[in-house]
């Protein structure tokens, strides 16, 4: 088929449909079995230095941010996926953790603008070749991921088209065999392991999530490994009851681990609000230009802490996350008064 | 900011009100967080009932008292009919199914044409690395009219893009159909804190197509780093009424979430803070930073 453009950018994973097939083949056999254990477990049987890694969650909602400490104390790099990451792919590039990276959306805090050091950082080092990154954008990644959960080796898509985005994406343009209009082929995307914070979650893997749903289910499905990391763990009865709610069923899944309030300092949709305070004191700290107070920053929460629950203590334990539950049920005050209640009695 | 006379709103609150006004009832829009949110709920509230929201992380047409900070933000999702995915979303522009898509950035040029990804003319080596395209690239490839929201001077209205992430009407008349994009798609409306633009139908180049109140033409003229195609007839757009600034105060961001932050000159975190201040008080348990 002739190849009208193509862009200059790399296909960092190197996964192909018929690899990920053998690799899906044996880890069906796994399906059933009880997969709860804590993350360090977790982290040393199925993820590796160098992998190409996807999470889950977007921009300031539900991401993995229990995993993102873990793996920063672990001393783990990556290749990574970037749809819409802010936070924890930031943490990740300050500690030079990131060697590859598919592009979106990155730097970026929302409303707290984009952090001097981190995008500093970023300049620098893809300047002298420590960072390689292509260009995509939100809809390609997420088509990218679909591509990969479809089984298939690449999506014909309609955007990117007479850019600089697609210069420097490595996507190619091509004549539609069928009707010959102009179409661009975005390569398949699968991952080495992909982490996703859920809702909810039973012990083989079958998961839950409320509020929006980002690229999480093409994500879970096209990761050699995943790792689930939940709010809660609940009965597989309580799972058969309303099978329609599942939203990633558990042979994608290889480990389950429970971490209440694993998505802090980001927002657990209908569990708690985003602690703007604390998103504000990282925010606040990269601005400083030299590293330092980004250094105190990564000493005082990850390094300076042996688990989340630690972290979770010095960021004002119980009392502050009532205080971000409190926020978050503001909308449902009618449906959920007894909640506040409770929670107000407490505070 | 432009306004030196004192004005009963602040310039966020203005543009609101003034794009509100040219969305059309019973389409549907990609909005992103802030001015455009505040845009399309305030057109749902005065003309235009059956608009429907969509947010590229999944929520469909929410219903939530407070707005969200960010596109994935639970507020997206409470009270929505659908909560989707982002292929899903993404599918809904390449469909056909979304009129208006509302987008910002660094950069536009006279086509419409829009940069977020570097400033500078070495991509390897930027003066500013920006975020990228997010979700941009498809809503100005794929919604029908695509509008946008930036702040006006020379350095953002620029001749010549220092990367195009986001197509406009690329280098003019035919170029987006001969680089395979859908026909009949491209920028429809520029709004700035100094007037509102459109796209002359023949050289798809960027035209005047009203003042702000109280904004003089030769002002826009001074403040745009391009030619702007000047039409003899330029509308003035009325000043907000009561009626507007009402709802979108009370109903729309009663928490001033968004509005807030034209509260200041230099609209950054700190107004955003306030605001956040103001809805969930001050954090009595607040810890030192770094």
């Amino acid at each position: 088929m002739h190849v009208i453009e193509q862009g200059k950018g790399e296909v960092f994973s190197k996964i192909t449909p018929d690899e990920f097939r053998e690799h899906m083949m044996l880890k069906a056999e796994r399906a059933n079995i009880d997969k709860r254990m804590d993350l360090k477990d977790a982290i040393r049987q199925f993820v590796k230095n160098g992998d190409y890694l996807s999470v889950g969650g977007c921009s300031i909602v539900r991401l993995p941010m229990a995993f993102i400490h873990e793996a920063l104390r672990q001393g783990l790099r990556f290749r990574m996926a970037a749809g819409t990451r802010t936070y924890d792919v930031d943490l990740l590039l300050d500690n030079d953790r990131i060697s590859e990276i598919d592009i979106g959306y990155v730097l970026g805090l929302e409303m707290l603008g984009l952090p001097l050091y981190t995008r500093t950082r970023v300049k620098e080092k893809m300047n002298n070749g420590e960072l390689r990154l292509c260009e995509w954008s939100n809809g390609t990644m997420a088509w990218r991921h679909k591509a990969a959960a479809m089984g298939v080796p690449f999506l014909p898509v309609r955007s990117l088209a007479g850019t600089d985005t697609f210069k420097y994406s490595a996507a190619k343009k091509i004549k539609c065999p069928f009707t010959n209009m102009d179409v661009v082929l975005v390569p398949a995307l699968y991952s080495d392991v992909a982490v996703i914070h859920v809702h909810k979650a039973d012990k083989h893997g079958n998961c839950r999530i409320d509020g929006m749903l980002n690229e999480d289910l093409d994500k879970a499905r096209s990761a050699k490994n995943l790792i689930i990391t939940t709010e809660e763990i609940i009965d597989t009865e309580e799972i058969r009851k309303d099978g329609s709610k599942t939203v990633i069923p558990q042979f994608y899944v290889d480990a389950v681990v429970e971490i209440k309030y694993g998505a802090y300092p980001t927002n657990m949709p209908g569990l708690y609000y985003l602690d703007l305070e604390h998103l504000k004191s990282y925010a606040r700290a990269a601005e400083d230009k030299s590293g330092k107070a980004l250094r105190n920053y990564y000493n005082e929460y990850v390094y300076g802490t042996s688990n989340f629950q630690e972290f979770l203590e010095k960021c004002g334990g119980q009392k502050r996350l009532d205080e971000l539950r409190r926020i978050e049920l503001l909308e449902k005050k009618d449906e959920k008064v007894k909640d506040l209640e409770l929670i107000e009695g407490r505070a | 900011m432009f306004m030196t006379e004192k004005k009963p709103y602040n310039p966020i609150e203005l543009m609101a009100i003034i794009a509100s006004r040219y969305l059309e009832d019973g389409k549907l829009i990609f909005a992103g967080t802030g001015i455009p949110m505040l845009a399309a709920a305030l057109a749902q509230k005065l003309h235009a009932p059956n608009l429907i929201l969509v947010f590229e992380a999944g929520g469909i047409a929410p219903k939530a008292s407070m707005l969200p900070l960010s596109v994935a933000d639970s507020r997206t999702t409470y009270g929505a009919i659908c909560c989707a995915n982002m292929p899903e979303a993404m599918e809904m522009l390449q469909k056909g199914l979304v009129t208006y898509s509302f987008l910002g950035g660094a950069q536009i040029d006279k086509y419409g044409n829009l940069n977020s990804t570097v400033i500078g003319d070495d991509y390897y080596n930027p003066k500013t690395r920006l975020p990228g395209s997010g979700g941009a690239n498809e809503l100005g490839s794929l919604a029908w009219k695509t509008n946008i929201i930036m702040n006006h001077s020379r350095r953002r209205f620029v001749e010549k893009l220092d990367y195009i992430t986001t197509p406009g009407y690329l280098d003019g008349p035919g170029a987006r159909e001969r680089a395979g994009l859908p026909a009949g798609t491209g920028p429809h409306l520029v709004f700035s804190e100094l007037g509102v633009f459109d796209f002359d139908e023949e050289s798809k180049r960027m035209r005047l197509k009203a003042v702000l109140p109280g904004i003089d033409k030769q002002k826009i003229i001074d403040e745009t780093g391009f030619e702007l195609l000047i039409p003899e007839k330029i509308i003035t757009e009325k000043e907000p009424t009561e009626e507007e600034l009402r709802i979108l105060r009370e109903e729309v961001d009663p928490w001033r979430v968004v509005l807030s932050r034209g509260d200041k000159p230099a609209p950054t975190a700190v107004p955003v803070q306030k605001a956040h201040d103001r809805v969930y008080g001050q954090n009595e348990n607040s810890r030192s930073g770094t």
